[in-house]
Formats: C-alpha cells, structure tokens, sequence
C-alpha cells in the first residue's frame, strides 16, 4: 500500500493514546478526506526487536478482510523506518460518550436504533468467522452522520477452529461473560453476544451493568442478577477449568431491573443474557426476534443525539477554571498573612 | 495438536508445564535439562545430527516447527554479509535478482543443497564485496540508531506524563497540608466557637473534595458524569422505516454448503470427532466447526483467476482460510 505514507497524510490533532498506539487526526491530502491514524507504538527494546506489534497485526490481518457498513473501515496501512501506522475511518465519537453524557437523552427508538447497527455488524463479524472479542460501548465508534461502527480489532480473532485452545483472558471484565470467567478455552460467538446485552442494559440504565471489580466479584454480580446456574440450566458447566461452586442466588426479573424496557427488548435482553452460552441467541437470531420489527421504528442514523464537541467543552473548562484560581489565591494570602503574626 | 516435547527425554509441555525447548543452529531442539546434561563441558555433539555444537549458542525455541530455527540462524549468518540495499543497485530488476540469490542460498543451506558449491559462492561474495559489505555494516548501525532514538523519545514522553502525575500528586497533599493548617490557625485565633469552625472547615473540605473529585469523573473525551446544565433538545422524530430483516448475502465464489440445520438433519456431525463437555459448556459446537470447514472447502471454487482479475471488493468477502485443521475425518 502506500509507501508514500508520511507525505499523503497530514497530522491535525492529537486525539488519545492507548497502551500500544497513539491516535491522530489527520487530512488525507490525496482525497481530502478527514483520517484517523493510528500509529502504532515501538515500546521497549526487546519488543522492538520482535518485530511489529501483535494487536496491529491482528488488526490489520482482520480489517483487509472485512467490508460493511457498521465496521470501521482500514483505509491504508504505511510504515515508515519501523514504524507502523494504521489509517482508519475517522469517528467524531464513541458509544460511551453518548451514554455518559447525562445532556443527551436517550428514548426507545434511539436504543433500537444503536442495538440494531452494533447487531447488524456483529452478523457480518461472525458470518466471515470473526470473533470481535471486546465489545464494549467504547469500542462502538460513531461518527458524524450517527453511523455506528465497531472498532478496535486488537483482540479479534478467527473463530470455528476445533483444534486450537484460545485464551479467556479477553473481554474487558464488565463486558465477560460466564463461561470466560470460567475459565473456557473454546468457546463461540456467545462471548460476544452476552457483552451486547451488557450494552443493551448499559443504554438501559445509563451506567454499567455489571462493574465487577475482580474476575470474582464480577461472577458474583453476575449471578446476584441472574440467579446462579442450575445444573439443568447449564450441563456441564463444571467441567469449565476455572468453575467453582457459588452460593445459590434466586434469580431476578429483568422487568423488575429495567422499568422501561418493552417486553420485546426484555425477550432481546433474557435471550443474550443467558448464562449458558448455547442458549443465547446468535446476531442473526436476534435481528429476527419481534423487537427490531415492533413500532417504535428505529432513529434514523443522522437524528441520533449527538454529543456536544470536546473542543466546546475544553473552552467552557477554561472558562470557569479562573475563578477557582482567584479563590485559592486568596486563601493562599490569608493563611501567609496569619503566618506573619505568628 | 501434536504435543510439543524434547526429542531426548520424551518429555512434553503436558506433563512439565515449565518445559523450555532450546535449539541451536542445526535446527534440532532439545530441552532445557538434557542440554545442561549433554554440554556439561560447554560444548557437545548434537545427539540428532551429531554437528559440534556449544551450549553458548542455544537459544530458545520461539516456532514450533525447529527447523524455521535453523532458517532463521542461517538467514542471520548469510545476511550478515549480503548486506547490500536497494540503494546499492542501479535497476530494481537488478535488486530482485540478488533478493533471490539470497533466498536461494539460505534454501540451500537449510535443505542441505550443493553445500559445497553455495558455500564457495558465498566465499566469493565475500572477497569481491569486501569494501562495500564493511561499509553497509556501519550503514546498518544507522537505521539501528534511528531506532534508538526513536525508542529513547517514546520514553522520554513517558518520564514526562508520570512527572506531570507526581506533581499533580504534590500539589494535592500541599494543598491537604495548608488546609489543615488553616483551620488550626484559625481555632487559634477566631472567637468563633470550636465546634463551629470545625464544621464549617469540613463544609469547605467536602466541598474542595467534591470539586476534585468532578475533575476526576471525566471521561477521558472530558465528558464529565454529573454534567446537565443543559439537555440537548430532542430531534423531532422523522418518519423512519420500520426494519425488516433481510438475510446477509455474502459472495462466498462456491457451492453452497448445507446450512447448520443440515449438518444436522443429514448426519454430517456423525463423521466429526464429539466435543469435549468442557467445549460444550464453553458454548462451542461441533456444527461451527463442521460449517467452517465446510465452507472454507466450498469457498471459491468458482473463482477463474484467468477469466478477469477478482474486484479488490469481491476479494474481500473470501473468508481467510487460515491454517486451521478439519475436523473431518473420513
């Protein structure tokens, strides 16, 4: 691809930095189109020895592959020395800015209209054989037009391979499902399907669902909620390498927990949220239950609520950060003068 | 998945989680304590090969397969004399044409091809590029600094942001500092009575606390939690199309495989080793193995490469068919 990288793209702003890259605003002076680069971190000198970071290679294996709608696109990837950079689609925001941001309110259709896109980009992930692996609201970009697509393909991987164990130390811990917590070592695109319902409720309530602080307490919350698996309900969970008896918790009603979801949404949500994992739907399956089709009909992309800029935000900071400068100052000479005294 | 094991002792990862394979440069792996038996005296013959070996040059194994090892020491040997950059060639014909002598020699030596003769070819090399492979050494070094400097800024950034965090830190226990002294000054000095200055001192910790606290709460795009001096007006809901679901088609270039109710309704699961329970309990199934492999089979069969080159949009819906093992047996 383009080896004339570094000149086609031109930085505009800093936008974050993650563990293993550093993330920029850029204009791709070619199309004139606006570009997330993403440039990919050396780390230290043995890691550099190695070779070139094993997330950005997994992404980039990954994203050549893939095309849709509601996944984010790679665009080009250019290296320049040893450096590596990865350009992307550039997204205005991410699911969990909207979420948090208590301004924008957030209605019925809003909610289907979220769910439906991360749903129908999730059937595309899982029909090529991808398992996306960290889903989470932040990892569900959205950019200007509302149109939401995942991201971050650093812990993606191919999936339906019998042979090969894979690791269960995935999933950011909020978003992990059971029989990851347990320990599996094959699992399927159930681990994906129960960090969506996290989402779904996450959208519900406006806050986590489950913020476990460790492996542990996050099972705990787990079953707390949902009651702690039967035998019946899931055969053979103890023969999960990291199972371990838990205390018998009743199970609640998800209506009780989410007092304004459909009875539609709450069918979505009791089929995700299954604890054992061949119960719970597929995309596909989902995309087909009665929620999506029922009235309301989802928002369409361009009316979602939008967060305000950040730039908007930093300048109202800055705004109101002079005053509580001029109240220290002032109890700074209080004090000193009282010090003369002494 | 064969078990990995030491060719000597017999021993596998299985049985001693903690095994290292080390392999030296004749590609033949052997674990970490027949090595520390055979080469007592700091150097041995190679129980495989019987090629004298020294225990200084054993290194560990990283690929599975022992004898990409041995490429890769033999590539590390060869290339350290062929040495030569694209720069170095008037035509890019002319650097490909040496890319694949390299190529040809490091197969050689790997395979065990003319020796002799790849030997003396590189002999050759050598004398007549003397100058120009000392002179690509120092050259080499340079793109080595490069990336030191490089590494060397990456940490600089670092040293940085952690002391901004240690003077943030500072700051705050100064702060903690001068209002504890604060409010024993002023139950020193002010008439007021004790309990009430007290309580109005915790009133302004709480609310200095609180305020520190809003800074923390934002969100890494500064968003902050408790932020609603304004709600967004609701956009007026547009007539939007109730969805339908229409079934994802995916240009899969082949045959159509049976659908996972076929594999089944028609005994193709019989022909496929069970899973384990603990697979099963994981959410795996023997039919998302059987579908894959299915079709990554039936998967561009009706791809004619001659016909007309494949669009760079229809290449990208051939699934990757990774190296992943068929459950299928006969």
């Amino acid at each position: 691809m383009g080896e004339d990288g570094t000149d086609r793209y031109e930085k505009i702003d800093f936008l974050g930095e993650g563990q293993f890259a550093t993330v920029y605003k850029a204009k791709d002076k070619k199309t004139n189109k606006i570009v997330a680069v993403k440039k990919i971190k050396l780390g230290s000198r043995t890691e550099a020895a190695d070779g070139i970071n094993r997330t950005a290679l997994r992404e980039i294996k990954l994203l050549q592959e893939l095309s849709h709608k509601h996944i984010i696109g790679l665009l080009d990837v250019f290296g320049h020395k040893s450096n590596v950079s990865l350009v992307f689609d550039f997204m205005e925001t991410d699911l969990e800015v909207v979420i948090r941001d208590s301004s924008l309110i957030m209605t019925a259709p809003h909610i289907k209209s979220y769910v439906l896109q991360t749903l129908l980009g999730l059937e595309y992930l899982h029909a090529h054989w991808v398992l996306h692996r960290d889903m989470k609201p932040n990892n569900l970009l959205i950019n200007e037009g509302g149109v939401l697509k995942i991201g971050d393909f650093g812990l993606a991987r191919f999936f339906g391979s019998p042979s090969r164990p894979y690791s269960h130390q995935v999933v950011t811990r909020w978003y992990r499902c059971p029989e990851l917590l347990f320990g599996a070592r094959a699992y399927g695109e159930g681990v994906d399907i129960w960090a969506v319902g996290c989402i779904i409720a996450e959208l519900l309530i406006r806050a986590p669902f489950l913020p476990g602080e460790s492996d542990l307490d996050q099972i705990n919350r787990i079953f707390q909620v949902l009651g702690t698996p039967t035998e019946a309900e899931w055969p053979d969970m103890k023969c999960l390498p990291d199972f371990i008896v838990f205390k018998e918790f009743p199970r609640q009603s998800l209506k009780d927990i989410f007092t304004a979801a459909s009875d539609d949404l709450l069918e979505v949500l009791n089929s995700m949220l299954s604890l054992n994992p061949s119960k719970r739907c597929t995309a596909t399956q989902a995309l087909q239950m009665s929620y999506f089709s029922n009235k309301p009909a989802p928002t369409l992309s361009h009316l979602l609520p939008f967060p305000k800029s950040n730039k908007i935000i930093d300048k109202e900071k800055e705004a109101k950060m002079p005053s509580l400068k001029r109240k220290q100052e002032s109890s700074d000479s209080v004090s000193l003068k009282k010090r003369l005294v002494f | 998945m064969e078990e990995q094991g030491c060719p000597r002792c017999k021993t596998t990862k299985y049985r001693n989680p903690s095994l290292k394979l080390l392999v030296n440069v004749c590609g033949h792996s052997l674990c970490e304590s027949c090595v520390e038996l055979l080469f007592v005296k700091g150097s041995g013959l190679c129980p495989e090969c019987g090629t004298s070996l020294r225990r200084s040059t054993f290194r560990l194994q990283i690929f599975e397969d022992a004898s990409v090892e041995k490429e890769i020491d033999i590539r590390k040997r060869v290339l350290r004399d062929f040495n030569k950059k694209e720069e170095d060639f008037p035509s890019l014909q002319e650097y490909n044409d040496y890319l694949e002598m390299i190529e040809t020699i490091v197969f050689n030596l790997t395979n065990h091809q003319d020796v002799e003769a790849t030997k003396k070819m590189i002999d050759q090399y050598k004398k007549e590029n003397k100058d120009q492979i000392k002179k690509n050494l120092s050259k080499l070094s340079k793109d080595e600094e490069f990336l030191e400097t490089l590494i060397e800024q990456e940490q600089h950034e670092t040293t940085i942001r952690k002391m901004i965090l240690l003077e943030e830190e500072k700051k705050e226990k100064a702060a903690k500092r001068k209002s504890k002294e604060a409010l024993i000054d002023a139950l020193m000095y002010q008439d007021r009575p004790a309990h009430d200055i007290i309580s109005s001192h915790k009133e302004l910790a709480q609310h200095e606390e609180l305020e520190a606290k809003r800074a923390t709460t934002a969100f890494s795009t500064g968003i902050k939690i408790g932020h609603r001096s304004d709600i967004v007006p609701l956009n007026k809901q547009e007539t939007a199309q109730l969805y339908r679901y229409c079934p994802l088609v995916i240009e899969w270039c082949g045959p159509e495989p049976p659908t996972v109710d076929e594999l089944y309704t028609d005994g193709y699961l019989r022909n496929i080793r069970t899973i384990s329970d603990a697979e099963r309990a994981g959410g795996f199934r023997e039919a998302l193995a059987c579908h894959r492999a299915l079709q990554d089979a039936f998967s561009g069969l009706y791809s004619f490469p001659n016909v007309s080159a494949p669009s760079p949009a229809k290449r990208k819906s051939f699934p990757q068919t990774a190296a992943h093992s068929p459950m299928i047996t006969s």
